[in-house]
């Protein structure tokens, strides 16, 4: 057996340029799991999938299998999917609603939150055997806000407020989308395999320079971009920001407010088209800003790791290997809105997904890159476009750029060298 | 009820003619075999209400024509070149439905490689279920709903005709 290996991250993420392979080293895979994946913050899933008591719904957070479920007291639980007798994957099923999770092996028994339930031939476990000590195990932090679920495998590190930081604005615009205030994201996954690192897709994600190119085909079958879109040199003032922490946006507000339509966002769907979206909007937060929101659309913005806001709809990846990866999407249903959510379905088809007219061509760009990246030389990623014009937006108190900038990917790498490199026992 | 052998032989003819030409990605013949009320469905679940839940395509006869444009505007990178497939039809049962349409279910299996990408080879499998409809003399398609045996599962790029 060799020596494990220790790799000095310093060494191979720098500021305007990252290292090949740390998207195709099996050892960078595996620090990341459990530096990033494992010990860190990211998303999970979202209240509205167990809407009722007795919901489940399996998930994976890093490597590791785990249960979404709503107990009897109506609370939501994040268990390992691990029977506590000798680990059968207790939950086989993707979700569904139950009392109790039955192991198939032994029989073992416990309920929808966890709690153990009853042993069969509990006698033989001997006289101490303590059954409230052998629930499924909960995950060690989970925290939900507005809806969105979160955790860490973790009992100690960086508060989830630290995690979120700023970023908390962005899931606050999402939900505001909604004259309730709250979405749902119960019209399930779209998932789809990348034969790539799942970098690539937090990257490329909020990467404003591939869209002219990579999606040219559809900017020809449909008339819906204008003809500025994505070209800081022809006038798209959309800015690129860092919202730290490794969360990152493509803000189109600017550009937007160049017409000041609503909607344009949603295909320049009329306002005429959704009269009780526009009404309860305005009811809910007052003209101006119900105006504001409907110009603006919800963000386009990455939350690190994993969290992709993606305007109307919802996206996640769940790391597979170093060269593979799951990227599922769903609409952002908004509470309150049918008029939207309806619309918003056929968009989430038209745009997300494998059989979209968009993440195709991601998913193929991703999978060429990972090929490419087999070759040794050169050795770099380049990431300097934008950095000499970056630039902090007094506005917004963050550091911007503009649309086609790598600020982003920037951004990301600043992060992920922060949790790779400050681990304990990491190489300083 | 049984139907005359020759309007099954009709039938079959048609539904191996939709399925070498989506094999062929002979994109402009493909989009011409489709009525104006068409549906090409690709749902996640054979059950699932398209007024609730997401699919991986739900195409009406405007989005097909946008499907086909975007395919031959030479820069549908995951579709360039278009995935070399060949695809099996079986088990194939036919009923009518009502005056000049009929229902018909058909297995598949279609193999795919990923030309453009990774050159996999993908093992696309299930079951299609399809609406046609007797238009001056000929068949056209109404409905073309494909049962993915993993359609809930984590897919590859379905940018090709399935
Ligand atoms: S492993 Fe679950 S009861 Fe034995
Ligand atoms: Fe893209």
């Amino acid at each position: 057996m060799g020596m494990q290996r220790t790799i000095v991250y310093d060494a191979l993420v720098h500021r305007d340029r990252v290292h090949g392979s740390l998207y195709t080293d099996p050892g960078v895979f595996s620090d990341e799991m459990d530096r990033i994946f494992h010990k860190g913050w990211s998303f999970v899933g979202h209240t509205s999938e167990v809407p009722n008591i007795g919901d489940f719904k399996r998930r994976q957070i890093g490597l590791q299998p785990v249960i979404i479920t709503r107990n009897p007291d109506n609370e939501v639980r994040l268990l390992f999917n691990r029977c506590t007798h000798r680990g059968n994957m207790i939950c086989a099923k993707e979700s569904g609603n139950t009392a109790t999770f039955v192991c198939p092996y032994h029989g073992w028994t416990f309920g929808v939150g966890g709690e153990m339930r009853g042993v069969p031939l509990q006698n033989g476990m001997g006289k101490d055997f303590d059954k409230s000590a052998m629930g499924l195990a909960n995950v060690p932090r989970m925290r939900i806000y507005r809806g969105f679920i979160f955790a860490s495998l973790a009992a100690e590190g960086p508060s989830f407020d630290a995690y979120l930081g700023k970023a908390r604005k962005l899931l606050d615009r999402a939900c505001d989308m909604s004259p309730d205030g709250e979405v749902d994201l119960s019209a399930g996954w779209l998932k789809h395999r990348f034969h790539a690192n799942w970098k690539m897709l937090p990257e490329n994600n909020t990467d404003g320079y591939h869209v002219n190119v990579a999606h040219a085909s559809l900017m020809r079958a449909v008339n819906a971009f204008s003809s500025q879109a994505f070209d800081e040199d022809k006038g798209d003032n959309s800015v690129t920001r860092d919202w730290g922490g490794g969360h990152t946006e493509l803000d189109f507000a600017a550009r937007y407010h160049q017409t000041g339509r609503p909607f344009q966002w949603f295909g320049g769907v009329p306002a005429a088209k959704m009269p009780d979206y526009v009404a309860r909007m305005e009811q809910a937060y007052g003209k101006d800003l119900a105006q504001q929101h409907m110009i603006e659309g919800p963000p386009h913005a990455i939350l690190f790791p994993n969290l992709f806001l993606a305007e109307l709809n919802i996206s996640f990846l769940i790391p597979i290997s170093a060269n593979e990866v799951v990227q599922y999407y769903t609409p952002l249903l908004l509470k309150g809105a049918p008029e939207v959510n309806a619309r918003a379905l056929r968009q989430t088809e038209g745009a997300m997904g494998p059989g979209s007219f968009l993440l195709p061509e991601d998913a193929c760009m991703a999978e060429r890159n990972q090929l490419g990246l087999a070759a040794q030389s050169p050795e770099w990623l380049d990431l300097r476009r934008g950095l000499e014009r970056e630039y902090m937006d007094e506005k917004t108190g963050l550091l911007s750029s503009a649309v086609s900038d790598e600020i982003t990917n920037r951004s990301f790498w600043k992060e992920y060298l922060q949790l790779m490199s400050s681990f304990p026992g990491a190489a300083a | 009820m049984s139907m005359p052998e020759n309007e099954i032989r009709e039938i079959e003819a048609f539904l191996f003619l939709e399925a070498r030409l989506a094999d062929e990605s002979r994109y402009d013949e493909w989009e011409a075999l489709w009525t104006e009320d068409a549906l090409y469905w690709v749902p996640r679940r054979a059950d699932l209400d398209p007024a609730k839940e997401v699919s991986h395509i739900y195409d009406n006869r405007q989005r097909i024509g946008t499907r086909i444009r975007q395919l031959k505007s030479g820069f549908r990178y995951s579709q360039t070149p278009a995935s070399p497939m060949r695809r099996v039809l079986s088990n194939i049962e036919i009923a009518p439905a009502g005056a000049d349409e009929y229902e018909a279910g058909a297995n598949f299996m279609l193999m795919e490689l990923a030309i453009q990408s990774t050159r996999n080879m993908n093992f696309w499998g299930g079951r299609t279920l399809y609406r046609l409809r007797r238009v001056d003399g000929g068949l056209r398609m109404v409905v073309k709903k494909i049962l993915l045996i993993d359609a809930d599962e984590p897919i590859a790029n379905l940018s090709f005709l399935i």
